[in-house]
Parts: structure tokens; sequence; C-alpha cells
């Protein structure tokens, strides 16, 4: 009997982000960064993106930094979620979640997460333009988007 | 010895059909870069700048392959 595997860090599914954060007494900040499909790259107009990933060892990846972050900081909650399939303008790529009792460690593990996910985890995206032609993004060259 | 082959993204475009390739006994994935470019040359610029994993670890260019070895090779990453 084959059981189709599942992967807690990569989903073909909707990511929906609730206003709800998750529920630890001892957590007084909680940071929650979203990656989303924008319309315009390099002033090209986007219709839609897809994201392939090389998903087990993304997967693992993801969960490899998020252990990583947790050892830098003193974390009462890491996750990361990244999309894959085809998505539509305004949707959700890719989210970060990071906990602590005070919001430094948030703030800066989140970062640290999200740099090191776009960089090094085995994630692609192919960029879909209004003039029908599609290229497959060169890799992370903005840093700051 | 053959060894196998999953391909990602912008590589893809270049090797759609190879799944297997046959390489020598001790060859490295230095090696396997010649030959992958040497099979397609129009592949070279996105491979020089590929990583490349086996069994679903990052490896050097001085990595020995074996027999049966799943290669991936992994364009610039662009996630997020």
């Amino acid at each position: 009997m084959s059981v189709l595997e599942t992967y807690s860090h990569i989903s073909s599914s909707p990511i929906f982000v609730s206003s709800q954060a998750p529920d630890i007494p001892e957590m007084g900040g909680f940071v929650l960064f979203s990656g989303i499909v924008r319309n315009l790259n390099e002033g090209k107009k986007v219709t839609h993106l897809e994201y392939e990933a090389y998903t087990p060892m993304a997967d693992e990846m993801i969960r490899g930094i998020l252990e990583d972050a947790r050892k830098k900081w003193d974390l009462l909650h890491a996750n990361c979620i990244h999309r894959v399939g085809k998505l539509e303008i305004s949707e959700i790529a890719v989210i970060v979640e990071t906990g602590s009792i005070h919001r430094a460690e948030a703030y800066e593990s989140n970062r640290y997460i999200i740099d090191r996910v776009k960089h090094e985890v085995p994630i692609w995206k192919r960029e879909f333009y209004l003039d029908g032609s599609s290229e497959w993004s060169k890799g992370c060259v903005h840093e700051s988007h | 010895m053959d060894i196998q082959l999953l391909f990602f993204a912008a590589v893809k475009d270049h090797f759609p059909d190879l799944k297997k390739i046959e390489v020598s006994e001790g060859d490295s994935i230095y090696h396997l870069r010649k030959i992958l470019t040497h099979t397609n040359p129009g592949s070279e610029s996105i491979l020089k700048v590929s990583r490349f994993a086996v069994n679903q670890s990052i490896v050097g260019d001085d990595f020995i392959l074996r027999e049966g070895s799943i290669v991936a090779v992994l364009p610039p990453s662009s996630g997020g």
C-alpha cells in the first residue's frame, strides 16, 4: 500500500494567515512575514507564477533552518511554509512565523529564516508575463525584496 | 556505472529527457559537470552556477559518485 508523503513546510494548497497568534502564554512578541505574488517584476507585467521545489529536500532544509534559528535565538515558536504550483497575483507564496518573549528575537530570527530560505532552499520561481512569455527567476539578486 | 539525474527549473530546459548517465568509477561532481556541459554546450552557464545534491545532500565538486547515486542539479534558488 502506498502512502502519500506529507511535508510540513511545502504546500500545494493556498496559505491563509490567521489574526490569531499561537497560544503560548510566555510569548510577548510574534512576527509574521508573508511573501506575496506581485504583478510586476523588473518592469514586466506578471500575470501569475509557478513555484517548483525539490520537495523532500526543500522540506528537510527548511526544517534545518528553523532548528538553526532556534539555536541562535530564544524562540517559543518558529514555522515556515512555502507554496508550490501555480499562484495568482496577491496569493501568499511563503510565510515565516516567529514568536519569543520579547520582540527583538522574533524580528531578527524571522529575517534570518526568510533570507536563508530564499537563498538556500531548492525552490524555483517561474514568472509568466502579460505578453505570453515566461522565465525562470535568475535567483536572489535583490536582497531586500 | 550508471547514476540517476534529477533536473529542476531552468536546467530542465537543457536536459529534458536525460534521466540516467554513465560515468566512470572514481568520477566526481566535477567530472559530471564536464560530461553534462559536453552533452549540451548551451547548458554551460547555468551549470556553472548550479549546486549539486547527491541523495538530497548538497555536495562539492570533489564528491565521488557511486553506482546508483541520485544526483540533483539545482540552479540558483529563488523561493520566497
